[in-house]
């Protein structure tokens, strides 16, 4: 342990000037490191080595290149950094940026009321220590709030585009190595909410926004963070892109069933659709309330498929819980009319009877799949029966006892009696 | 299962405090405010608050104050409220309320913004999240009469789902997390009324999987943090008979650390101070003996609310 976490900063300092470009940070364990040095010793020739330039031009001119090689690994834009450095580095990075933030405020505040008797380049240099510092320690922790706001505050007094783009990059930095970084997520959005007023190419920014949390998603399951940034994309979308949106992320979501981020992204979308079909007065026309319908059935027809093909997966019944919530309260009056009576019977609620009755066949089979599948189907009936209005109730209920779900769910999950006694009484 | 090794516990959360040679101990100390708060309520809730020095805390939590009269997650950090309620909740629990400036600290009504919501400071991140601190904040200091409610209580309705649960923000997904924090304003100001019971009572119990243990949203795996957000949740809106209580309280105690003390989020994980708390939380809420009971909606010890509002 020769080194000191200051020259281990400024080593990591060096590497990022030498190579901005790096696009994904991790931490690597020393046992890993030797690894991933003979690695790219053996498929690299000898200009392109595992070490980058900055680091061994540093490292020969201490002499101590060995050590150096294991602590960090930079190559193909990509950087690891030894988990045996961690705590000195940290330390360092922490008083770096604490010092310098110390003298950023100070220093704001002398100009502030004396006016500018510093020459400006020493601000500059101070913001840009400020930055630079910033950076590192919001490698290693990266919820240090305060290290973000900093940069906030630098980058709005600048105003200028290509630093609010560089935020991004450290963002989405960050969210390489740790994709549930709550700040790293809201410094996005807060650069986003920046530029969205003086963004030439917004629609092309949001679209890559997108993108990146579908990258994140592939990697990082049922991240909440990322999803929810994504849902928020919404609200800047034009109804072209939300229906782009919605085929884009379809394929995504069938090969994702568990993941009910993907699912709620989706209903978000339908109902962006929805909310911009009831606006304008072009749509108002029967055949777009048609072609609005058929996307909904064309969805319920989809989800139908994945329940039938992957057992017993909840998310996939909650989303035709909102499916069908959706298609009683806006649809179903249209088929039915106002008279229901026992032999009532409406294509849509058919169609849901035979989904559940197939499901529920199948309770006897002893995997554990097969039986979450026949409690989910049961709790789907009870939802049906919740929803529709109250004529219907007495139709759906009296379904219910013919079924017997009742023993169903008290013989194979005693948990939900109580919830299904409330609501069949 | 066994019982809750209480002793265990309060040994382990006053050994994290001292931790501080290790990178993922040190990584944490943006949010010691927090963490402050979860490890001195669970100490309270086991009746041993008096293991810790007083006035080294209150002094430490007072240094993390702002001109500005939010508070910081540690000493030099930039104020949030996040860290701001922490503050409030502790100092709460050492009954130093006359410590707090209580119109300094109200400044937080400036971060509601003019649809109801609240900002978590000045850069203006939007959350349900912060709009339960603010009320919980201002409640506690009795100036809830300085914003808005009816529009505190109007933004928080707007991110209601068609599940019946809450998000972060309008269309953001139901989480219990979120959940909790809507609820919980609601109750605090008066207005559980505006909530659907049953349809979110259906989600909440539907957090319950077969260990016992309850998740935070669908697919995921159950968590001793989220047996705290549901668990009061339902409390608050009356639909804790839909769960198994007995089942909740076995899988808290499945995730103790028998010999070194402390609760993980699961059976034989790692413990932490944050789970360490939710599963004692947890367990006074489901009036596990020897524990003192725990408000849902403040999230401190009831004998703690009842000071703030019957000492005045
Ligand atoms: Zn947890």
């Amino acid at each position: 342990m020769s080194q000191t976490g200051a020259d281990l900063l400024k080593q990591l300092e060096d590497i990022f000037e030498s190579d901005p470009l790096i696009d994904e940070v991790g931490f690597v364990h020393p046992s890993q490191f030797d690894l991933l040095n003979e690695e790219s010793s053996i498929s690299s020739n000898s200009s392109d080595k595992a070490i980058s330039q900055a680091t061994k031009s540093t490292a020969s001119s201490e002499g101590c290149s060995e050590q150096k090689n294991k602590s960090f690994w930079n190559k193909d834009h990509k950087l690891g950094i030894s988990t045996s450095i961690l705590l000195p580095l940290y330390k360092a990075a922490k008083l770096a940026f604490m010092t310098a933030l110390k003298q950023y405020k100070t220093y704001g505040n002398q100009s502030d009321e004396i006016g500018n008797w510093l020459p400006a380049s020493s601000s500059c240099d101070l913001q840009s220590i400020l930055m630079r510092h910033s950076r590192s320690l919001l490698l290693l922790s990266c919820d240090f709030m305060t290290a973000w706001n900093c940069r906030k505050l630098v980058v709005s007094k600048k105003q200028q585009h290509s630093m609010f783009l560089d935020e991004l990059h450290l963002s989405a930095l960050v969210i390489s190595y740790s994709p549930k970084s709550e700040q790293a997520w809201n410094h996005r959005r807060w650069v986003i909410k920046s530029i969205s007023a003086h963004c030439s190419d917004f629609k092309d920014l949001l679209r890559k926004e997108s993108e990146l949390v579908e990258k994140v998603a592939e990697r990082s399951k049922m991240n909440y963070r990322a999803w929810n940034h994504r849902c928020w994309l919404i609200s800047y979308m034009d109804q072209e892109q939300a229906v782009c949106e919605l085929k884009k992320s379809r394929s995504w979501a069938a090969l994702h069933v568990a993941d009910n981020c993907c699912l709620h992204y989706r209903s978000r979308l339908l109902l962006k659709m929805m909310e911009e079909s009831g606006g304008s007065e072009k749509n108002e026309s029967s055949g777009y309330k048609a072609d609005i319908k058929q996307a909904w059935k064309d969805e319920l027809d989809w989800n139908e498929t994945l329940i039938k093909r992957y057992v017993g997966r909840e998310a996939l019944w909650l989303y035709r819980r909102f499916l069908s919530m959706y298609w009683i309260n806006n649809f179903l009056s249209d088929s039915g009319g106002t008279s229901y009576n026992s032999n009532y019977c409406d294509p849509f609620l058919e169609n849901e009877f035979c989904l559940i009755d197939s499901c529920l066949a199948v309770q006897d089979n002893e995997f554990a799949d097969f039986q979450s599948q026949a409690v989910y189907a049961a709790s789907y009936m009870l939802w049906l029966k919740v929803q529709v209005p109250e004529p219907l109730g007495n139709v759906l209920r009296a379904k219910m006892r013919a079924m017997d779900l009742k023993t169903l769910v008290d013989n194979s999950y005693q948990e939900r009696s109580s919830l299904f006694n409330h609501f069949m009484s | 299962m066994g019982e809750l090794a209480t002793d265990k516990h309060v040994k382990y959360i006053l050994s994290v405090e001292k931790r501080k040679d290790d990178f993922e101990s040190v990584v944490m100390e943006h949010l010691r405010m927090n963490g402050a708060y979860w490890g001195l309520t669970a100490l309270d809730l086991m009746g041993k608050l008096d293991a810790v020095d007083v006035d080294e805390v209150v002094s430490w939590v007072m240094s993390c104050q702002h001109d500005s009269g939010g508070f910081g997650g540690n000493v030099g950090h930039d104020p949030h409220i996040l860290y701001t309620l922490s503050a409030v909740q502790v100092l709460a629990l050492f009954d130093k309320m006359d410590l707090i400036d209580s119109d300094k600290v109200t400044n937080i009504v400036g971060l509601q913004n003019e649809d109801g919501s609240f900002s978590g400071d000045m850069w203006g991140e939007v959350d349900t999240r912060f709009s339960y601190i603010a009320i919980c904040c201002l409640s506690i200091l009795h100036r809830l009469d300085r914003i808005s409610v009816e529009k505190a209580v109007k933004y928080i309705i707007s991110c209601k789902n068609m599940d019946g649960g809450f998000g972060c923000t309008p269309g953001g997904e139901s989480h219990s997390g979120q959940i909790f924090c809507c609820v919980g304003a609601l109750a605090l100001t008066g207005s559980l009324d505006l909530v659907d019971k049953d349809l979110l009572g259906w989600w909440l119990c539907e957090r319950q999987v077969k260990s016992g243990g309850l998740n935070g949203r669908p697919e995921k795996l159950p968590d001793v943090c989220y047996s705290w957000w549901v668990l009061s949740s339902l409390i608050m809106i009356d639909r804790v008979h839909w769960i198994s209580k007995e089942k909740l309280t076995k899988f808290i105690l499945d995730c103790q650390d028998k010999e070194k003390g402390g609760i993980s989020d699961r059976p034989d994980d790692a413990v932490d101070v944050f789970h360490t708390y939710f599963g004692v939380a947890g367990l006074s809420l489901l009036e596990y003996p020897g524990l003192k009971p725990i408000d849902p909606a403040y999230a401190l010890p009831v004998d703690v609310v009842n000071r703030i509002f019957f000492k005045k």
